[in-house]
């Protein structure tokens, strides 16, 4: 795992990065510690990240910026910070896990165990997936979106005005953020539950969704009973 | 302000409702002669006095002189009431009515070897049987020793006799309760500005309410002071020194209110024109107190419209109460404009002081939340989640890691604590606890960021005070907005000098800029503000500017 930790705290920095290395070990193949939001910026452009742990204060300067590049990126953000009352808009932007200061192993471990087990997210509290859209960062309304289909590495957002955008996190990645507003009803297919029309049952095994918006989509032969017993 | 409108209302109509219900004369007056010697067949009502010339004449030294006026009465008395003549005389004199001697005031002719005897007002009775409707002779035997250019009669009036009495009694009662009421308000703004000395428009209002009442005093105490002739001008000066003490004080307070360009030099004109009819022919008592009456109207209309045309708050009232005076001069004369005018504006300047009183109440109430929200200021930087929660969590690191090194890190924010707990209810502290404070703040920030901070100070004067926790927030900024130099240094410097004019706090960082923009007015800056305006109002500056090696603040602070 490639980790960053964004911190401006040296002592907290290092308590961190020492928890990290206790926690996950071997796991680790990169941890690197910045003190600056303009230099984290431009490590996350050039390097590629598993992990980022991100202060939301950082010298004085407001870390919303930082934080909507930061979750329109691949990997996924946990946020250590000590302003308990920011936990909630963190969530709407979808990161992984917010981690109060003053902070011990066992929370830090808590949270790493989302990243590793790929555990999803309790409450679906995220509101905006942000997308990268010609250098700019915009967030998209998650109740905007259809569905989502994996395309590789990226992820291809359907919304709801027949519109598409691309998304860097991976599908499983999403599937931890999104859920359980939406079910992964195929490997390559992530669906918002409550736009499915009906479930149908076609010869040879295969089942298909149709959405209110009159598209099919595929059901994986393996997820045919979870899906159904969900949407009944 | 309805209410007061509806007060002002009621008092004119009650002054038209008194001149309207003025009785018509029953008598009326014909020239009157004079011929100067003595002769007792003079006072007969059927001689000669053709040669007799009309006119004042001027008497160069105690001589005797007559002086005859026809005078028709229109109506017989009503029984059992006689008619009576009240006359205003310079001199001593007796009075004949047709022919028969009614009264004497004095001892004319005789005024060079006695005292002076009688007064200038003067009521006598006419017998009933002499009073019938008709023709008569009022002949008045005098003389004149003290000012001999004043013969002749000033006033007369002619009515039952106990009217003449009781007329100006309860018209000078009334004027008694009118002084009264600006007695007491003159008292009372007195006590005002006593307990506020930089009040000064409150003393002034003060001294306008007492020389109106002293006015009204003098002016109307004729019936109970007996003023002999020779005295009488004494009488005039005071009133017109009263008059010209009310004509300057009031232009000067709406002054104070409704600030004008070049105020001083248009006050020093004012007062220049006041002076030169003041002093403009020592004996027209006349003209210089309607000369000085209309120049105090005029100069505050000019300010009072200035006022309006500004848009200060009270300004229109006061310009209404104005107006209403010039109608009511306009409409009745001097005499009852001079009161009635002077009553309004009076009222109009009370209605500016309430509202300046509102306005200082509000401004005071404002300025204790203003402290109390400081103080909560001050005392919420130690437990705000930035400070509180990243310090504690480099203590448990520091106590699980080092425990020796915890002890001194809670120490030092003990001590912190300590410091701003006891600053908490000052608004004003030594600047060394100042610095004290500012240096336990950097203790633990070193055990947090672990960066060697340096604290340097120069020129500090232990016996200054200064609001408490700005140099701690100046410090906060550059501990947040500044990354150490390659030797892990960030190093503080404060500097103090003072001169006769201010004194001075400078504030440098030397430290890399975190970041090249321009940060904007955070809390702190706010803070350190509204600390400085607390305690010094305006006399303050605050500047804060990047440097080459930092960052640098400057507090100025004006005697």
């Amino acid at each position: 795992m490639n980790i960053l930790i964004i911190e401006d705290e040296s002592r907290i920095a290092k308590r961190i990065e020492r928890m990290t290395r206790d926690i996950l070990g071997n796991a680790i193949q990169s941890l690197r510690h910045i003190n600056t939001l303009q230099e984290a910026m431009e490590f996350l452009e050039n390097n590629p990240l598993d992990l980022v742990l991100l202060d939301l204060n950082l010298n004085g300067e407001n870390g919303f910026d930082m934080l909507k590049s930061a979750v329109s990126e691949s990997f996924h953000t946990i946020i250590i910070s000590a302003y308990k009352d920011q936990a909630i808009t963190a969530f709407e932007y979808g990161v992984l896990d917010f981690v109060p200061k003053p902070f011990n192993i066992e929370r830090l471990e808590q949270a790493f165990e989302r990243v590793t087990s790929q555990e999803k997210t309790d409450a679906s509290s995220i509101k905006f997936l942000a997308v990268k859209k010609r250098g700019n960062i915009q967030l998209v309304p998650v109740e905007d979106i259809l569905y989502i289909k994996g395309a590789g590495a990226y992820t291809e957002l359907y919304l709801m005005n027949g519109n598409k955008e691309l998304h860097d996190k991976s599908l499983e990645k999403l599937e931890q953020l999104l859920s359980p507003t939406f079910e992964r009803i195929h490997k390559s297919y992530l669906v918002k539950m409550s736009e499915v029309k009906e479930i149908i049952v076609k010869s040879g095994s295969k089942y298909e969704v149709e959405l209110n918006s009159g598209e099919f989509l595929p059901i994986g032969r393996t997820r045919y009973k979870e899906i159904k017993s969900k949407w009944v | 302000m309805n209410f007061r409108l509806r007060q002002l209302f009621h008092y004119i109509s009650l002054i038209f409702l008194m001149i309207s219900c003025a009785k018509a004369p029953v008598f009326k007056k014909y020239e009157t002669v004079y011929k100067i010697g003595d002769q007792q067949t003079w006072a007969s009502k059927d001689w000669d006095d053709k040669d007799w010339k009309k006119g004042d004449p001027i008497l160069d030294d105690g001589r005797v002189f007559w002086l005859r006026t026809p005078i028709d009465i229109l109506q017989d008395p009503e029984r059992p009431n006689p008619y009576g003549i009240r006359l205003e005389i310079y001199g001593e004199y007796e009075v004949f009515w047709d022919g028969i001697l009614i009264g004497k005031n004095g001892n004319p002719g005789l005024e060079a070897t006695r005292a002076p005897e009688g007064k200038i007002w003067a009521t006598f009775i006419i017998p009933e049987h002499q009073a019938r409707k008709g023709e008569h002779l009022l002949a008045i035997r005098g003389s004149l020793y003290y000012f001999p250019d004043h013969t002749g009669i000033w006033s007369l009036n002619l009515d039952y006799y106990d009217n003449l009495l009781t007329d100006s009694l309860i018209q000078n009662s009334y004027m008694h309760v009118f002084a009264g009421a600006f007695l007491i308000i003159s008292l009372y703004f007195l006590f005002l500005f006593l307990n506020n000395k930089k009040e000064y428009p409150t003393l002034i209002f003060s001294i306008c309410c007492f020389l109106i009442f002293a006015l009204a005093l003098t002016v109307f105490s004729t019936d109970y002071i007996p003023i002999h002739y020779s005295v009488h001008v004494i009488r005039l000066q005071i009133i017109s020194s009263f008059l010209l003490g009310i004509s300057f004080l009031i232009p000067l307070y709406f002054s104070m209110q409704f600030p004008y360009p070049r105020q001083r030099l248009l006050l020093i004109l004012y007062a220049a024109v006041l002076v030169f009819i003041f002093l403009f022919r020592h004996d027209a008592f006349d003209f210089k107190a309607v000369g000085m009456v209309l120049s105090m109207w005029c100069f505050s209309f000019c300010v009072v419209t200035y006022g309006a045309y500004n848009h200060i708050k009270g300004a229109r009232l006061v310009l209404a109460t104005l107006l209403l005076s010039m109608i009511i001069f306009l409409t009745f004369g001097f005499v009852i404009s001079l009161y009635a005018g002077l009553g309004l504006i009076l009222l109009g300047m009370l209605y500016l002081v309430a509202l300046r009183i509102k306005d200082q109440r509000l401004a005071y109430e404002n300025s204790l939340v203003q402290s109390t929200r400081l103080q909560l200021e001050l005392l919420k930087k130690n437990i705000q989640p930035h400070f509180l929660m990243n310090t504690l969590t480099s203590l448990i690191d520091w106590v699980e890691e080092s425990p020796k090194k915890g002890v001194l890190f809670i120490e030092a924010l003990a001590k912190e604590f300590d410091l701003v707990n006891q600053m908490e209810n000052h608004t004003l502290i030594p600047v060394n606890q100042e610095i004290e404070l500012c240096k336990t703040h950097l203790e633990i920030m070193e055990y947090r960021k672990e960066i060697n901070y340096v604290w340097e100070d120069e020129g500090i004067d232990s016996s200054e005070k200064i609001p408490p926790g700005i140099l701690h927030t100046l410090l906060e900024n550059g501990i947040t907005h500044s990354l150490p130099q390659d030797d892990n240094i960030i190093m503080f410097k404060l500097c103090y000098d003072a001169n006769n004019e201010f004194r001075r706090y400078t504030f440098l960082t030397f430290a890399k800029e975190n970041s090249k923009k321009e940060p904007i007015e955070g809390t702190g800056i706010k803070y350190v503000k509204a600390r400085l305006e607390e305690s010094y109002q305006s006399k303050w500056s605050f500047t804060s500017e990047a440097t080459d090696s930092g960052w640098k603040n400057e507090i100025i602070i004006y005697y």
